[in-house]
């Protein structure tokens, strides 16, 4: 059951088109964290590459749209920036999902490496064809209503 | 009456105490007074810790466990239930073992707890 430093990381490819964002990140974060598979060790990143595709078409339920804002510190005094999610999605659409994938992973050393393999594209397509990424499977992507 | 001086006595007990102290940071395997102080924390810790090392495990058995139940198709506690009723009775450490070293036969447990569960 020793794990050495030998894993190797796969790679998937998850359509983010239509899926709820908390829905998909905890998905997409399991699979990074590598607690997805049976030899999932505490102290070494198990986890597999993730390529998130289509980041604008990502779905808010309820009043989240209108409400959520994001809020970060400069360390200035008065130093406070936010922004909406109407206008990150606008302007940066990766960083809506980054954000949420990011809350769900260790905030440690660990974590932070575990965050280096998530890949997150807006449009459909990604430059990570090489790797031959998988499909991953989210549960089936609401319909929009 | 005579002055009694502890020569071999406190020296053996400082060696001992800074042989504990092995490989500790800096002062605290070189001072006798620092190492004192941290050999008894570490006595503690070790203490605590060989309690708290079978709760880790478990919870790291659970956590594989889960893993391969739901490639599986079944979470880890409907498989525990499916287990349980099945009147099958191994353990996580197995369990777990199985998992990573053995899937069809951890598949194969999968599908004695499905049939309990759909039987009950």
């Amino acid at each position: 059951m020793v794990s050495e430093k030998d894993v190797r990381h796969a790679w998937y490819v998850v359509d983010a088109t239509d899926q709820v964002l908390g829905r998909l990140a905890t998905r997409v974060a399991k699979v990074l964290s590598g607690k997805h598979r049976a030899n999932w060790v505490p102290y070494l990143d198990t986890g597999d590459f993730v390529v998130v595709t289509n980041a604008e078409k990502v779905r808010l339920t309820g009043k989240k749209t209108d409400d959520k804002i994001y809020h970060r510190h400069t360390g200035y005094p008065g130093g406070l920036k936010s922004i909406s999610v109407k206008d990150l999605q606008v302007k940066y659409p990766e960083r809506v999902i980054e954000a949420a994938i990011r809350g769900m992973l260790p905030h440690t050393k660990l974590g932070r490496k575990q965050f280096k393999k998530l890949k997150v594209y807006k449009g459909g397509s990604h430059p990570h064809e090489a790797q031959q990424p998988k499909t991953l499977q989210v549960s089936p992507a609401r319909k929009a209503s | 009456m005579p002055r009694v001086k502890r020569g071999n006595k406190r020296k053996n007990r400082r060696a001992k105490t800074l042989a504990l102290a092995k490989g500790y940071y800096g002062t605290k395997s070189k001072s006798y007074r620092m190492a004192k102080l941290q050999v008894e924390k570490s006595l503690l810790y070790a203490y605590r810790d060989r309690k708290a090392k079978k709760r880790d495990f478990r919870g790291l058995w659970i956590v594989r466990i889960n893993a391969a139940a739901r490639e599986n198709e079944i979470s880890y506690s409907r498989l525990m239930d499916g287990l349980k009723k099945a009147g099958n009775d191994i353990n996580r450490k197995m369990l777990a073992d199985l998992a990573v070293t053995d899937p069809g036969a951890f598949t194969q447990l999968v599908g004695v707890a499905k049939a309990a569960l759909t039987t009950a």
